[in-house]
């Protein structure tokens, strides 16, 4: 699962990367929300799972926002 | 339809606010102002006889057959090139002109074979005819004077020749190589009576010279001197079907001419809106696959993939596959299904396809080959604009004054759009090409690009932020166009970004490598020079970064005003025939048809309750997360309609180990692809020749495909994915793909008013049509957004993470040519292949020399994620420091070189930044020998019992 | 040191004028380079204080020097062939040297471009078409009607051509003015750039005339900041007889195939470029200068006869005593040219026939020599006043082998986009071979037995005159330009007139 799980990280961080111009906040958002929309659900569970290391601060925050909403969901 | 020849009115129609009102032979006519005499006695049903005239083509006037008498004009004029004038009274039929006519005629005859009833066009010649119609009985000048009979017919192009002494100089061949194509390959050569038709040079053949046989010259010929090959072969056809083209996203519609099940040839149809009577090599001559050695019309399965294929029943094969699919459910859960469809498959196949993914098989992982071509398309315009389409129909390009294209080469990949954007620019309109590589449209006869910004590959996004620093700091933006129409805040915050200096196209050059001024020159004439049209393609979306470009593209539009009526505009040059019609029937995993969220819960609601199932309502996977899901093992079972992902997709290998690890791969296809070399289940599937359902092209033109010929297989393609559901207890009921659109007309807002009788009755429609559109929307945008206010978005350049070292010093892109199709499935079991027989990879001289490679050498083409063989051609079309290659042939499999990176927001292969390094080669690589041995093997088909 | 005029035109200089302005300056005079008389019997003809004497050789230099040469011809400028001219185009013609704006101011130069300049656009018109010039190229159509066509048409470039692809057979006008006086055909042109609103001109010339070209290029340097903001170009012809058709030259300047273009559109309309333009001949815009001085177009139109105003440079040439360049008003007979002016035929023989017109001309018999030289007056006689070039023939001339050429003239110089002129005019020198033989048998073709419908019958010589005259009938009304079209003229004019030369008995 490592290989995979590397692969989330750097389309989360990548994800992230392009949101970070709208300033870190408005960037968590929307980073956890396009994730949300367009990801499979076992890609979200996975990453969600898996160890922040490697994540950007953008994209640890929008993961962490994502565990808060769709795990109480 | 019986065959006859498409109405020909001889001169082309003319727009105009004023109607002219005239006295044909004593009949009255009106007709707009600027209308030839001949096209006003051709609307009135009395056809002046002519043979240089076509209303393809401005009048010429050569022929002298089409004279006519004019009150107050003093002898005989042409009616094709003189205009109608109020109160005008004309005579067409006088004694003195039925002898002028006559004495044309006898002309021509002096000099022309005498052997009509063998002859290709036998019957379908307007030489004939109008030598038939002006009574032409006698040729007194015998048949023993200079002639041009006897001359060798040039033979060299594959799909017609050229017979001279058939030929009458009337010049329509090389006035639609002109006017029609913009190739201005053919000409006349010497003069008088020594005047004969050129290809190319002195020394050249059609096949050698700049012709692109895109078949204008033939269609437009009035004897059989440029005539079809195929015709000569088979006769005169004896029906007709208007149909349309299943190669590029143009659309082009045709007319299937047909003796019995033969189809004779393909001409293009002169109402169809898309093309306006015009084609390119492909949908014009290579339909030849269709009926290629390589077709498999049985179904075959086998157990494992080193097995060889079993040719089994249909009831044996769709069996087989649902006792797989639902093994696989029943072990692994729904999320372990999947599904593909096809862009160049119908609106009613690919809406089945992702219908029996997700109301069959239970889960959304249905996707579609535009996550590999236009999936940034459809996230960036729908965010901006929204809606996941181009904004203009086609004919807008004639009310351009500056056009734009970025990352698209439309004379290889779009050629018959191409036509009409060569035409606008022949009338004057600018030029702005963006792209690596020197395309044909930057020079070429005619055509000159006022600005070519050779980026670097990867740099789009900076080069449209340089360009809004330009528009916004020099005062060119249209605010009144922006407040009234986007969100002035949104603008306003994006205006503050692109106008920082680090924006500057100074600064930026250093990334792009585009000289500072002549981006600055062309963000100016983007800005200043009338209306401005956008025209972009796959050089756009397939970066890591695509979906911010074609944002960012959107917002130079919004920024400019140039949205919102005809001549302006963002338009996606679309690849494949049907890839907006994929997306829109709900092909990707997120989206349900008309690019609803699956998660919006009434929309789901409307579809749960017409199919009776309950529908997952979280997203799916797209391929390269299959892929990778199925080398975790979560995902096992792929049914794939009309795609070859192992050769389209990049990294091939990893597609390799993805497609290996699945428990049951089923294609359906013509042929058995590279994908088919990993699959269990081989559907056959059915051509476009063989089937009914709707295409949509690249300016959201729902057009019909007709069925022109029985199948091979005894099934269409939706026939046999609604066998496959029913095997897996679906119980599905559909006759006739009209049903099927019914369905997606009901379940889907912007197909609202869509029916195939309506497209029976009007050829085609453009999206949305519905109450607010009742006749569709050829422009969109036009009072406001869809989505409401316009919204910038603030798009920062991010360099790929693909990089050039030491090691991989050389940027490598990927495109199409002209000849070749995607990966060739097609086109490559045609004729075609004698322009394009390999894929072959262009490097700047310099790179060539420091590398001792010489034109058509062998050249070892490797990258960090693998590599391949394949010969050189030295061009300085690429800029140093960039190759360049197309992926048409399995032979070369450009995609073992390309990499894992893809779009930011739709994962979106990155296939036009590799870093490569280039050396010499003796010869195919590992990769390439082992994979041969695969493909040889894996295609084994055993011999049926008993033989 | 006595001052010698010696002309340096391009027939003095075939004549051997360079060598003999050498033999000048050799024996201690100055010698000017002028321009010629036109009075080509007497080239190279040297000028001495108003005293002519030609045709002169270095051997002669001595003798004229000396008052004691045979060859002089007394004062020039009274000479009958100059006294009996009325010049307006052609003044200057032997009297100033062609690159000389000194010369050219003296005599009246720019004149009328200033006054056109001040009147302004409109009154210019106006002029224009007050003196009733016509196109001198052939078709005579009114230069002032075509010029306010072009200035009237919308558009922001328009343009001024000149055609100075003088191509027909005994022509020379073009080339003498060009040569002789560039500078008055270049305020011509600038007069009409005035007029329409055009910034840019271009003169059409074909390569054959080098020197003409090379005096054009240099006047143009030396008033380019007289006519500025006009601006004019010379544009070089490869050699096609047809280029001298209006749309071909067109469509050459443009770069194209010399193709004829189909009318409409005019080229008034949508000419060079697809712009407003005019497209007149060299005499038309030459003759412009004079119209535009004070009072210079009443005086044009008081001259002539009819609708034919003012005066014609008549070129005097082929089998002729006197020949050279004859300018004089409209009305004017040929037994009176060729006879009274031109001294009759070279050759001392009898004249057969005369050809007016150029090659597309048709051949007049003697007959015909009391027609007024006008336009109407000519069509009337299906013949035609074209460029002014009349060529003489003596009664050697084999009129079927003229008829004959004609077609083959045709043939060789059709641009072959039109049927009747491209198929007509090879089959039209065929039937004249059979005319000339008798009649035909059916030919092979004919008589293959799957040929059921062709006639095995012979057709006799008679059945081939009639398809002649219905070739020509198609030729002349069918044809897109004046080349087919007008082919007919020689052909039918030689086979009506001298019926004989064809094996015919006569009509």
């Amino acid at each position: 699962m490592s290989g995979t799980h590397d692969r989330l990280v750097y389309m989360a961080n990548q994800i992230a990367r392009n949101f970070a111009v709208q300033g870190e906040t408005a960037a968590i958002a929307a980073t956890a929300r396009h994730i949300h929309d367009f990801w499979d659900p076992r890609m979200r569970d996975a990453i969600m799972a898996g160890e922040d290391a490697g994540l950007s601060d953008i994209a640890a925050g929008a993961i962490a926002r994502l565990r808060g909403t769709l795990r109480s969901g | 339809m019986a065959y006859e020849p498409q109405a020909d009115f001889g001169t082309p129609e003319v727009r105009a606010d004023t109607q002219v009102t005239l006295t044909i032979d004593g009949r009255r006519v009106t007709v707009p102002e600027g209308t030839s005499v001949m096209r006003a006695a051709a609307e009135c049903g009395g056809a002046i006889p002519s043979l240089c005239a076509t209303d393809s083509l401005a009048a010429f006037g050569s022929c002298r057959l089409c004279l006519v008498e004019v009150d107050g004009m003093r002898g005989t004029t042409a009616s094709c090139t003189t205009p109608v004038a109020q109160d005008m009274i004309v005579r067409t039929q006088t004694p003195r002109l039925e002898k002028l006519r006559r004495g044309v005629m006898e002309l021509y005859i002096s000099d022309h074979p005498l052997d009509c009833l063998t002859c290709s066009a036998n019957n379908d010649c307007e030489l004939q005819d109008t030598a038939a119609e002006v009574g032409l009985r006698d040729v007194r000048y015998g048949y023993a004077g200079a002639h041009h009979l006897g001359q060798q017919p040039d033979l060299s192009n594959p799909y017609f020749l050229f017979a001279p002494d058939k030929c009458i100089v009337c010049s329509r061949c090389v006035r639609a190589c002109d006017e029609v194509q913009g190739t201005l390959a053919l000409s006349v050569e010497a003069r008088g009576f020594a005047s004969k038709i050129s290809a190319g040079q002195r020394a050249d053949d059609f096949l050698s010279s700049d012709c692109v046989s895109c078949g204008a010259c033939v269609q437009a010929c009035p004897t059989s001197a440029l005539m079809e090959k195929s015709v000569k072969a088979h006769g005169k056809p004896e029906r007709a079907v208007i149909t349309t083209c299943a190669y590029c996203g143009v659309g082009c519609t045709f007319r299937a001419e047909m003796r019995g099940e033969q189809l004779v040839r393909m001409v293009p149809w002169k109402d169809g809106k898309a093309n306006r009577g015009h084609s390119c090599v492909k949908g014009r001559f290579a339909w030849g696959y269709a009926h290629h050695q390589d077709r498999i019309t049985t179904p075959m399965i086998r157990e494992s993939i080193d097995q060889p294929w079993r040719e089994v029943s249909w009831d044996e094969a769709l069996a087989f596959t649902a006792g797989r699919i639902s093994a696989v459910k029943a072990q692994h859960g729904a999320r372990a299904l999947g599904g593909i469809t096809s862009s160049r498959c119908t609106n009613e196949e690919t809406f089945l396809v992702q219908k029996l993914v997700r109301a069959g098989f239970g889960s959304n992982n249905v996707d579609t080959c535009a996550r590999v071509c236009h999936s940034p398309t459809g996230y960036g315009l729908k965010t901006t604009f929204g809606t996941s389409a181009g904004t203009q129909d086609f004919d807008s390009v004639m009310d351009a004054d500056v056009i734009v294209v970025i990352g698209a080469n439309p004379t290889d990949a779009h050629p018959v759009f191409a036509s009409r954007m060569k035409r606008r620019l022949r009338q004057g309109a600018q030029l702005i090409v963006i792209d690596p590589r020197r395309i044909d449209l930057v020079r070429s006869p005619h055509v000159k690009a006022a600005h070519h910004l050779p980026l670097q590959p990867g740099t789009n996004v900076a080069v449209m932020t340089a360009m809004a620093h330009v528009i916004v700091t020099e005062g060119l933006a249209d605010e009144d166009f922006v407040r009234a129409r986007c969100d002035w805040d949104e603008y306003q915050d994006w205006a503050r970004f692109v106008s920082a200096s680090q924006h500057s196209p100074k600064f930026l050059e250093a990334v792009t490598k585009v000289p500072a001024a002549e981006l600055r020159a062309a963000a100016r004439l983007y800005a200043t020079g009338g209306n401005a049209a956008i025209y972009y393609g796959l050089g756009v979306t397939e970066h890591s970064q695509g979906s911010s470009t074609v944002m960012a593209i959107a917002n130079l539009a919004m920024a400019t005003g140039n949205i919102g009526r005809a001549g302006v505009g963002v338009n996606p040059l679309r690849g494949q025939n049907n890839v907006q019609g994929a997306c829109d029937m709900g092909s990707f995993p997120h989206e349900l048809s008309g690019y609803r969220h699956i998660s919006d819960a009434a929309t789901r609601r409307m579809f749960e309750q017409d199919w009776g199932v309950a529908l997952d309502p979280e997203p799916g996977l797209r391929i390269p997360n299959m892929l990778d899901a199925a080398i975790d093992g979560s995902f096992r079972a792929l049914y794939i309609q009309g795609e070859d992902i192992l050769q389209s997709d990049p990294n091939t290998r990893h597609v390799a180990a993805g497609l290996a690890a699945m428990d049951c791969v089923i294609v359906h296809d013509l042929f058995l692809n590279e994908t088919a070399n990993f699959a269990h289940v081989f559907l056959p599937g059915s051509t476009f020749l063989e089937k009914n359902g709707t295409f949509t092209n690249a300016e959201r033109r729902i057009q019909p495909v007709r069925k022109v010929m029985e199948t091979a297989n005894g099934l269409e393609d939706w026939q046999v994915t609604q066998a496959l559901a029913n095997a897996l207890g679906l119980g599905w009921a559909y006759t006739h793909p009209a049903q099927i659109l019914d369905e997606i007309a009901r379940l889907t807002p912007t197909f609202a008013g869509v029916s195939w009788d309506r497209l029976e009755r009007e050829a085609s429609l453009q999206w949305p049509v519905n109450d607010q559109f009742p006749d569709g929307a050829p422009v969109m945008h036009v009072d406001g957004f869809v989505r409401g206010k316009g919204h910038f978005v603030v798009t920062d350049y991010m360099p790929t993470d693909e990089k050039t070292g030491p090691r991989y010093p050389l940027l490598l892109t990927t495109g199409r040519i002209l000849s070749q199709y995607n990966v060739g499935a097609q086109t490559r079991r045609t004729a075609n292949t004698a322009w394009h027989p390999e894929d072959v990879l262009e490097i700047h001289p310099l790179d060539a020399e420091n590398r001792g490679l010489k034109e058509g050498d062998w050249a070892r083409l490797a990258s960090r994620t693998g590599e391949t063989s394949l010969r050189v051609s030295v061009t300085d079309r690429v800029a140093p420091g960039v190759v360049y290659t197309t992926f048409h042939h399995p032979e070369t499999q450009a995609n073992v070189v390309t990499t894992d990176y893809s779009d930011w927001a739709t994962n979106c292969p990155e296939y036009k930044v590799t870093a490569v390094q280039v050396t010499p080669s003796n010869g195919p690589s590992d990769w390439q020998e082992d994979y041969a041995g695969l493909t040889a093997r894996s295609r084994r088909i055993a011999a049926e019992p008993g033989e | 040191m006595t001052a010698v005029r010696i002309s340096d035109d391009a027939l003095a200089l075939a004549c051997g004028a360079d060598a003999l302005a050498a033999a000048f300056e050799a024996a201690g005079c100055t010698v000017e380079r002028a321009s010629s008389w036109g009075m080509h019997w007497l080239e190279p003809l040297v000028e001495i204080d108003g005293m002519g004497f030609g045709p002169a050789t270095p051997e002669d230099v001595d003798a004229i020097l000396s008052g004691k040469s045979a060859k002089a011809i007394g004062p020039i400028a009274t000479h009958p062939f100059i006294a009996g001219q009325q010049r307006l185009t052609f003044a200057r013609a032997g009297r100033t040297r062609a690159l000389s704006l000194e010369d050219y101011e003296r005599t009246g130069g720019w004149a009328g471009l200033e006054r056109a300049r001040r009147i302004g656009p409109e009154h210019v018109l106006d002029e224009v078409a007050r003196s009733g010039l016509r196109g001198r190229g052939g078709a005579g159509f009114p230069a002032g009607v075509k010029w306010r066509t072009v200035a009237k048409a919308p558009g922001a470039r328009k343009f001024i051509v000149c055609n100075a692809d003088e191509g027909d057979s005994g022509t020379f006008a073009d080339r003498m003015l060009m040569e002789g006086d560039p500078l008055q055909l270049i305020e011509g042109m600038a007069i009409a750039a005035h007029a329409v609103g055009a910034a840019q001109g271009y003169i059409y010339i074909r390569s054959e005339y080098p020197h003409a070209i090379r005096k054009l290029r240099d006047a143009l340097k030396l008033c380019a900041d007289i006519i500025a903001p006009f601006n004019i170009d010379v544009r070089v012809g490869a050699g096609a007889y047809v280029c001298g058709e209006e749309t071909s030259l067109l469509n050459s300047l443009e770069g194209k195939r010399g193709e004829v273009r189909g009318k409409p559109p005019l080229p008034a309309l949508q000419g060079l470029f697809g712009c407003p333009t005019v497209v007149n001949n060299v005499l038309t815009l030459a003759a412009v200068p004079h119209i535009l001085a004070e009072g210079g177009a009443q005086d044009y139109e008081a001259r002539g006869a009819g609708r034919s105003k003012g005066t014609m440079p008549i070129q005097l040439a082929g089998n002729i005593r006197h020949g050279g360049l004859y300018e004089t008003p409209f009305g004017v007979t040929l037994n009176q040219l060729i006879f009274e002016i031109g001294g009759g035929t070279a050759s001392g023989r009898p004249v057969k026939a005369v050809q007016v017109g150029g090659p597309l001309g048709a051949y007049l018999h003697p007959g015909q020599f009391d027609i007024p030289f006008d336009y109407e007056a000519y069509a009337a006689a299906d013949a035609l006043i074209g460029h002014g070039g009349i060529t003489v023939f003596d009664d050697t001339a084999d009129m079927a082998a003229m008829a004959r050429f004609a077609m083959e003239f045709c043939a060789v110089e059709s641009c072959g986009k039109c049927t009747p002129c491209r198929i007509g005019s090879v089959r039209g020198q065929e039937i004249i071979d059979r005319i000339l033989s008798g009649g035909r048998q059916a030919d092979a073709v004919e008589l293959l037995p799957q040929m059921h419908n062709a006639r095995l019958a012979e057709r006799s010589q008679a059945e081939e005159v009639q398809l002649l005259e219905e070739l020509c009938a198609v030729m002349k009304d069918a044809s897109l330009c004046a080349l087919g079209g007008f082919t007919p003229y020689p052909v039918m004019s030689a086979l009506r007139h001298w019926p004989a030369d064809f094996g015919l008995s006569a009509r």
